[in-house]
C-alpha cells in the first residue's frame, strides 16, 4: 500500500507519462511501497496505452479504397444518368426558343417604334410616263421633309427615310399621287404664312341653372336664425 | 418581357452547367482525399468497434455521407475532422445497435446462462484485459474517447488533433491527461489480468 500522502502524487505522475517531481523522488528513495505502487501505475497506464495503439493502428484492409470508389461510382452514375437527359432537354428548348425568336416576323410594339430611328427604305421611282416628276415625287413639302441628307446611300433610286411603321402609308401615298395630280399639286402648294400672336379664346357660354326641388323631399327654408322648420 | 423569356431558359442551363462543373471539381477532390482520408475512417471505427469487419463498413459509410456533403463543406481544411466526427459517431451507433441486439437475442433466443457464441476475431482478442478496457471506454463520456482515441493513432500530434477537431490545445492535452486517469481507475483493480497476459 503506497503512503496516503503521496498516493494521488504518484497516480499524477504515472499519468503524465513525466518523471516524478524531486519530492516525490526522494521518498520513493526511502519507501518501497510506494515505489512499488507508481511502477504498478506505470505498468496499468502503459498497458491501456499499448492496447489502444494497437486498436487505434490497426492495418488498413486494402480492399477499403477500391470499395468506397466503386459504391461511389454507384453513387454518382445514377445521378449524373438522371440529369443528363435534363440538361440535354433544357438545352434543345432554349436551342429551338432561339431559332423560333430569329425566324418570326419582328413586330415591333409602339413603344419601340418610338425609340427607334428611321429607317432607310428605297421611295418608289416615280413611273416615266409622267412628264412633270417632281410634282408628284415624295419630296415635296411634306414628305420631303423625311428625306435625310447626310445618309450615303449606294443605291442609285431616290430614297427616303421612314419610320417602319409609316411604309405602308408613305407607299399608299405615292400610289395615290401618281393617280390624282391634283392631289400633288395641293400638296406642294405654299401654305399661306401664319404669324404666331396671341390666341383668343372666346368666353364660355354657360346657360342659366335651374333649381328644382326634388321630389318626396321635405323642403327645408331658414329664416336666418338658425332654425329650421 | 419578351427578354425575360429569352434568357430564362439559357440561364437555367447555364446554371445548371456551373453547377456540374463545380459537382465535378468536388469529386475530383474527394477522389484525391479518399486515399489519404479513408484508412483515418477506417481506424476510428476500428478503435470504436474492435472488429475489422463492422469497421470496415462504418468507414464506407462515413465516407459517402462525406461525399453526399462535401460539396456543402465550406472550409475544405476542416474535411478530416468532419470525416472523424462522422466515423465516429456511425461506429458508436453501430456499437450501441449491436449490444442492443445481442441483448435482445440473449433474452429472447439465449438460455441466459450460456454465453454467446464467439467468432474467431472474439476468440483471438478474447483478452480479461481487453474485455475490462472496452468496457472503461464506453463509460467515457464521447469528447474524452474521441480524442484518446486519435492521439493513439501514429502520424498525429497533439496539435493536429486540436485542429482536426477544433478545440485548443490545452483541451486536448486534458482531455488525454483526464481520459486516461479515469481508465485507470476502473481498471485498477483488474492490474492482477494485466500480469497474466
Amino acid at each position: 500500500m503506497p503512503c496516503k500522502h503521496y498516493k494521488e502524487a504518484l497516480i499524477e505522475a504515472a499519468a503524465s507519462g513525466a518523471a516524478p517531481s524531486g519530492e516525490l523522488r526522494l521518498h520513493f528513495g526511502e519507501c518501497a511501497s510506494c515505489r512499488e505502487a507508481f511502477a504498478q501505475e506505470q505498468f496499468l497506464f502503459s498497458a491501456i496505452d499499448s492496447d489502444r495503439h494497437a486498436a487505434a493502428n490497426a492495418e488498413v484492409p486494402a480492399s477499403l479504397v477500391p470499395r468506397v470508389r466503386a459504391r461511389l461510382e454507384e453513387t454518382i452514375a445514377p445521378r449524373l444518368g438522371w440529369m443528363q437527359p435534363l440538361v440535354l432537354a433544357s438545352a434543345c428548348v432554349a436551342l429551338a426558343f432561339a431559332v423560333f425568336l430569329m425566324a418570326r416576323p419582328h413586330h415591333a410594339a409602339p413603344e419601340e417604334v418610338a425609340k427607334q430611328g428611321p429607317v432607310m427604305v428605297p421611295a418608289p421611282t416615280a413611273p416615266k410616263t409622267n412628264a412633270n416628276p417632281e410634282k408628284i415625287s415624295p419630296s415635296g413639302s411634306q414628305i420631303g421633309a423625311l428625306r435625310v441628307n447626310h445618309f450615303q446611300v449606294a443605291s442609285s433610286n431616290r430614297e427616303v427615310l421612314v419610320p417602319p411603321d409609316e411604309r405602308e402609308g408613305l407607299a399608299h401615298l405615292v400610289a395615290t399621287l401618281n393617280e390624282r395630280r391634283d392631289f400633288a399639286v395641293a400638296l406642294r402648294a405654299q401654305r399661306p404664312e401664319k404669324k404666331d400672336g396671341l390666341v383668343t379664346v372666346d368666353p364660355l357660354q354657360i346657360s342659366d341653372i335651374e333649381i328644382k326641388p326634388l321630389e318626396g323631399t321635405e323642403t327645408e327654408t331658414s329664416d336666418g336664425a338658425g332654425e329650421t322648420h | 418581357m419578351q427578354e425575360l423569356v429569352l434568357s430564362q431558359p439559357v440561364s437555367t442551363v447555364r446554371s445548371e452547367l456551373v453547377r456540374e462543373a463545380a459537382r465535378a471539381d468536388a469529386q475530383r477532390e474527394f477522389e484525391e482525399r479518399l486515399a489519404e482520408c479513408g484508412p483515418l475512417a477506417y481506424r476510428v471505427a476500428r478503435s470504436v468497434l474492435r472488429n475489422t469487419a463492422d469497421a470496415e463498413d462504418v468507414a464506407q459509410e462515413a465516407l459517402l455521407r462525406a461525399y453526399k456533403g462535401f460539396e456543402r463543406l465550406r472550409d475544405r481544411t476542416h474535411f478530416r475532422g468532419w470525416l472523424v466526427r462522422i466515423s465516429f459517431r456511425l461506429a458508436l451507433d453501430k456499437l450501441r445497435s449491436g449490444k442492443r441486439r445481442e441483448q435482445r437475442d440473449t433474452l429472447w433466443s439465449q438460455p441466459a446462462h450460456l454465453p454467446p457464441p464467439l467468432t474467431a476475431e472474439d476468440v483471438v482478442a478474447s483478452n480479461q484485459f481487453q474485455n475490462h478496457l472496452e468496457r472503461a471506454l464506453d463509460g467515457l463520456p464521447e469528447k474524452f474517447r474521441l480524442v484518446l482515441l486519435l492521439s493513439a493513432m501514429e502520424g498525429y500530434t497533439v496539435e493536429e488533433i486540436a485542429a482536426m477537431i477544433g478545440v485548443p490545445l490545452g483541451t486536448v492535452k486534458s482531455r488525454i491527461f483526464l481520459a486516461r486517469k479515469k481508465l485507470a481507475e476502473k481498471l485498477r483493480c483488474h492490474a492482477n489480468t494485466i500480469k497474466r497476459r
